[in-house]
Parts: structure tokens; sequence; C-alpha cells
């Protein structure tokens, strides 16, 4: 059982990555550390594609190009969705002086 | 940070890191690389110098005409795809066939330099302009 | 083989590449611009429709080699929703003509129309991805432009909705990325065609990874089309949002998401692998629970923007049961609610727009009397609401008439109930605001309301479209039967 683990080794790192992602863009209260939750579940879908094209090292043969250029588009993807969401976050700093998504959600509700 | 080691670093740096840039967009189609990568590079050795103040810091105007060169590399993108479409076959038909090495893969080094052309106008005028209202605040 | 759909995409993407440079020109030239642009695809969509009539559905290979590889296939599902598409896309725009510049700041407006011709680009592009590769970037594009075009609008509230809505879409997208790694792991293929072979093969010897995939699709699409407990982002986007805004998304954006979640499960996995895990069973349980909520939610807002927007997650939960159900007819009912939905909320979340352009007003308890004000916009405004509620006459009927009759074919009568009890809710917060525009005044004189003439003008043309919809609906049943007949095959 524990070399089918070192086996699929990588699989259970983007598996990893992704749930590490995911719960801190859900959870955290921080805007900043959102978005950097973000990028790393991207990261993990990233690893869990690209480590599919693997063919077994160089006696394997060539290794598969297709999920590389996939994730290529998801990068451009990733790195969008993070510059408009660090603009954004900018300018709700402006308005609001802080980062932190419970200080803005109570100071909108004492605004209103 | 108007330190003369960053400044001279980055003057010797910045040639370098365009020619990188450049290869990996040519010879996208045969290692990785591509035009994202490549122009995103193309566009910090631009953009390194915006950060110290020096004389880089004229580039922090050309973030409204470089949307130029944007719709320019776009432009091109879809004039390339375009002609698939006229002679008939389908959209981004690769017409120009088959040579040696770096051509290799006939239209796809030119649609790749076309967004790579896209793509660093885009990451140049994004940064720059969020540096220009920072430094204005 | 016809190149009119890539004709479409090429036609918006060059624009909106052009537009910001055309603005340096002159000012008033992004609007138009976009206008003529719009009205050009709509014309490429509609000769398109009239190639598929002729001659079939067809699949069309960018790169001409012929082979599975990217793909863009052109069925009767994606006529339809290209018509849909650029025609209600092309109604918000005129009416963005004259509302834009009170909304936005005069500087962002060549950026606005911009995005919003890639934003019709994107939509186009999903309804007619053939490949999981196309689909996915299609996705990407249309989630950073319906989240600019949120954000766009000046003040904190737009950007917190902004934010909250590019959080929770990019949780969506990573969701379907990862469906797309597992399917692409157990059959070595992105093609739809290709897949919808190979999938019944690798089922048989990984089926946790169809299991999970076709769970991560579901997921990540209903946070993306607003299915009920995903709902939580779609208040504070549409409420917030400039008026053109918040018509495109209630109006298409999810509705396209939809589609391409009916398409996966329909072409690819098979209607037979849906029913298996006892997926139909899980989306007509949220579905319910999402219209009587929805409904409940909107009796109890004052803005009206946001009754319109709880309204929105009540019809997408319509919907949801439609193609859940399965059947032609409710599948049928499910793609006339997406058209006739479409029109219908985008025209009273124009209406609502102009009642905020002319008067500022957006509490429903200050909008007694108004109708004596504002004619024209409350006699719209009465004609999407009837519609919504199903009177017959309107479109909105046909549509609830379809899912009834899927509901009795599929051998759920309960669904018959839930769909008479949901109008009843839905008279209940849209007809006081009719009933007191008109009726809660003393006074009797009728003031022409002075709308800009592209918004009066979008929203007459919307009304009358719905109005044809709902006494003459059969070119449309037409349309709507053979889509419902290729996405079912």
């Amino acid at each position: 059982m524990f070399d089918k683990l070192l086996a699929n080794l990588h699989f259970l790192a983007a598996m990893l990555l992704f749930i590490i992602g995911f719960y801190t863009m859900l959870t955290d209260s921080n805007l900043i550390k959102k978005v950097i939750g973000l990028n790393i579940m991207d990261t993990g879908i990233f690893l869990f594609f690209i480590s599919l094209g693997y063919s077994g090292g160089p006696a394997g043969g060539e290794a598969n190009p297709l999920p590389s250029a996939l994730m290529y588009g998801g990068l451009a993807a990733a790195v969008s969705l993070t510059a408009f969401g660090l603009a954004m976050i900018v300018r709700l700093y402006k308005y609001y002086g802080t980062i932190d998504a419970d200080e803005i959600m109570s100071k909108r509700g004492e605004a209103e | 940070m108007s330190d003369i080691v960053l400044q001279t670093v980055i003057r010797f740096l910045a040639p370098f890191m365009q020619v990188y840039g450049l290869y990996l967009i040519l010879w996208g189609h045969n290692s990785p690389g591509g035009a994202f990568a490549g122009g995103a590079i193309i566009a910090v050795s631009f953009l390194f110098g915006l950060l110290i103040p020096g004389p880089q810091s004229r580039f922090l105007a050309w973030r409204q005409t470089v949307q130029w060169l944007a719709a320019l590399g776009g432009m091109a993108f879809l004039t390339l795809g375009m002609a698939g479409i006229l002679q008939g076959t389908a959209f981004l038909t690769n017409f120009l066939g088959q040579g040696q090495r770096l051509f290799s893969a006939g239209l796809i080094p030119l649609l790749a330099a076309s967004m790579g052309l896209l793509v660093f106008a885009a990451v140049f005028s994004l940064v720059a302009q969020l540096l220009k209202e920072y430094k204005n605040v | 083989m016809s190149h009119l759909p890539v004709l479409i995409l090429v036609v918006y993407f060059a624009a909106a590449l052009l537009l910001p440079l055309l603005a340096k020109l002159k000012n008033s030239f992004p609007g138009w611009g976009a206008l003529a642009v719009t009205s050009l695809a709509l014309l490429l969509s509609i000769a398109s429709a009239l190639y598929v009539g002729e001659n079939g559905p067809y699949s069309y290979f960018p790169g001409g080699h012929g082979g599975p590889g990217i793909e863009i296939t052109v069925d009767w599902v994606t006529v339809l929703m290209h018509l849909t598409i650029n025609l209600v896309g092309l109604l918000i725009l005129v009416y963005s003509l004259g509302d834009l510049k009170s909304e936005l700041h005069p500087d962002s407006l060549p950026a606005y129309y911009s995005i919003y011709l890639v934003m019709l680009a994107a939509l186009n592009g999903l309804v007619m991805a053939g490949d999981l590769f196309n689909l996915y970037i299609f996705i990407e594009i249309c989630t950073i432009a319906a989240c600019a075009l949120v954000a766009i609008k000046p003040g904190k509230l737009c950007l917190e909705a902004g934010l909250k809505y590019m959080f929770l879409s990019t949780l969506g997208s990573g969701m379907i990325l990862l469906g797309i790694g597992l399917v692409y792991m157990v059959t070595g293929e992105l093609n739809m065609g290709a897949l919808s072979e190979a999938i019944p093969l690798a089922f048989s010897s990984y089926p946790w990874n169809i299991y999970v995939a076709m769970s991560l699709f579901i997921v990540g699409f209903g946070i993306k089309s607003a299915l009920f407990p995903l709902h939580v982002w779609l208040p504070d986007a549409h409420a917030s949002a400039a008026a053109p805004s918040s018509a495109i998304h209630s109006g298409l954006i999810i509705k396209v998401f939809i589609i391409v979640v009916a398409r996966l499960i329909f072409q690819i996995f098979g209607a037979n692998l849906f029913a298996a895990i006892p997926a139909p069973e899980v989306i007509l349980l949220l579905s319910t629970i999402g219209i009587f909520a929805g409904s409940v939610l909107a009796i109890a807002q004052t803005d009206i923007k946001r009754m319109l927007a709880y309204s929105t997650i009540a019809q997408i939960s319509y919907i949801f049961m439609g193609f859940a159900l399965a059947v032609p007819s409710g599948i049928m009912g499910g793609l006339l609610h997406i058209v006739n939905h479409g029109i219908m909320k985008s025209m009273l979340f124009l209406a609502a727009g102009a009642i905020i352009y002319k008067t500022g007003i957006r509490k429903i308890d200050e909008l007694r009397g108004i109708g004596f004000r504002m004619p024209l916009t409350m006699s719209i405004f009465s004609i999407g609401a009837l519609s919504m509620v199903g009177i017959p006459g309107f479109s909105g009927f046909i549509s609830k008439y379809y899912l009834a009759f899927g509901a009795l074919e599929a051998g759920k009568p309960i669904y018959v109930a839930v769909i008479l009890a949901s109008s009843l809710l839905n008279a209940i917060y849209y007809l006081p605001i009719v009933v007191r525009a008109f009726l809660g005044h003393k006074e009797g004189k009728f003031v022409w309301d002075q709308l800009p003439w592209p918004m009066a003008t979008a929203m007459v043309i919307m009304a009358a479209f719905n109005l044809l919809f709902g006494i003459l609906p059969g070119s449309l049943l037409r349309l709507v039967e053979l889509a419902a007949t290729a996405l079912l095959s």
C-alpha cells in the first residue's frame, strides 16, 4: 500500500495544494490571502494536469505535450484573475482603510 | 530606493531578459515557452526600471501608447487566422507549410509573435497604470 | 460547413481591440461602434441559423485538419442560443447608449463597451465549444469579463460585489478544471464527440473518476449559474451593478452556464449515467428549495433591484428543474424559459434602471403613483411582471406550461404543484408594485416620461418580443423542439 502511495505522490501533492488553496479562499478573512489561496489552488490543478503527461522517464519516450498546453491557457487565466483581484483590493483599501473582509462587513453594517 | 547598484544591475540585465523572452516566444512550438511566458518576461524587463526612481521612469509615459501595440498584436493574430478562412479551409489553418528548424511549424511562430506583442502590451500597461496610481497616491 | 460562427467571434474580438483606440479619435464612437458590431453579429447568427436549417448541424475544426481535436459544434442548441445572446445583447447595448453616461465615469466608457463585446464573444463561444479545452478558455474569459462588468461602476458596493463574485466564480472554475482533469486522466481525450464514446469504456474500469468529475461539473457550473445553495454572490452583484450589467448578467450569463452543463451531462456523460448517481433527484430537490427560497426572500426585499435579483434565483431554479426532469417536454420548458426569461428579466432590469435614471428611487415603498409620471416604463414593467407570474398571453406562461407538462411526462406530478405555488408567490411580490404604481395615488394625469430614445426603444422592442412569443410562439417552439432533440440525442 505504501508503494502505491509513493507511485501516486504527485496526485496526492496536487490534491493537497488544491484543498489548501480552496480552504484559504473560502475561510481566511484577509483579502490578499484569498488571492494567494486562488494561486495555490490553481498551482495544485496545474501540477495535477502536467503530471498526467509524464511518460516514465528517459527510457519511456516523449512526454505528452497536451496537458502542458492546456495549463498554459489556465496559467494566463490565473494571472489575469490575480491581477484583477489585486487591483480591486487596492481600490477597496482606498475606500475602507482595511483589507480584512470581516472588518469591511462590519463597517458596511454600521454605515447602512 | 534610488540605489546606484540596482540601477546598474537593471541596465545590464534588461537586454538579456528581452533576448530570453524573444527566445521563448519564437521557440514556443518546440520547447516549453510560448507567447504568454515570453511576453510577460519582456514586459517585466521594462517594468523593473519603473520600480526605481531613475532614468527608466520615462517608460511610465508609454503606458497609453502601448495600447496601440496591443491592438496591433491582436489584429495581426485575427488577420493571420482569417487567411485560413479566405483560403476556404478553416480558421487558423497552417498555410505556410513546414520548413527547417525554426520554421518547422509554419504559421505558429507568427501567431506566437503577435500574441507575444499583445501579452507584452497588456502586462506592461496593467502594471504601469497601477504604479502610476500608487505614485500619485 | 460555413465559417459564420467563427466570424462572429472574430468580429467581436477585433472590435473589442479597436474600440478603445477609436475612442481617442472621437468620444462617442465606442457606443455606436459596439452597436454596429453587435448588429453585424446578429445578422451573422441569423445567417448561420438559416444555413443550419438548410444543411443540418455540422462540426467545424479550426486548424483545418478535419479530425478530432479543437472543435466547434454548430447544432440547433447553438443556433438557438446564438440568436438569443446576440439579440438580447444588442437590445441591452442600445439601452446602454442612453444610460451609461449617468452611471459610469466618462473615462471608463470605452473600456465598458470593450468588455461588453468580449463578454458577448465569450458567451457565443461557450455555446459552440466542442471540446473541453476550448470550453475552459471561454469560461475563464466569461468570468473575468463578468466581474469587470460588475466592478466597473464607481462606488464601494460594486467593488465588493465584484470581488465576491470573482472569488466564488474562481472556485467554480477550479472545480471545473479539476473535473476536466479527472475525465482526461481516464480517457485521454478532450474532444466532446470522442469523449461521448470513450466514457462508457472508462466508466467500467474507473467509476469513481466519472462520478467525481460529474459532481465537480455540476457544483462548479452551479456556482456560476446560481443553483440554490451556491447563489450567495448573486443578490449583491446584480443589485449593485449598473443597469445594463445587471440585465446582461441576469438575462444571459447565468443561463449560458446552465446550457453548458446540460450539454456536458447529456452529450458526454449520457442521461442514464446522470440518473445512476442520484443527481436528478438532488438537483430537483435543490431547485425546489431554490424556487421557494428565492421567492420568499424576494418578498422581503425593499430595494427593487435586489428583489429582481432574488427573483432571478427562483427562475434559474425553474430552468434547473426543467433540465433535471430529463424528458423532452421538460428540456423544452427549460430552453424556452432560458429564452423567455432572458428577455423578461433584462426588460425588468432595464425598466428598473430607467426608474432609477429618471427619479433616483430604488425603494419599492417610494414607488407609489409612479405610473403616472412614467407610464411607458411602468407599462413595460407590468408586461414583464405579468409574464413572470405566468399569465396566459405573455411568454412566461408558455415556458411554465411546458415545464408543468414535462413534470407530468416524467411521472412526478408534485412539481406541477411546485410550479403553481411558486407562481402564486411570484404574484405576491410583483403585482403590488404594478398596482401601487398605477392605482396608488389620487392624481389622474399621465405625464409622458422623457427617457432618452435608446432606453425607450430597447425596452419597447423587448416588450414586443415578449408579447410575440406569448401570443404567437409557433416558430420559437419549433426551434426549441429541434434544440431539445439535439440536446437529448
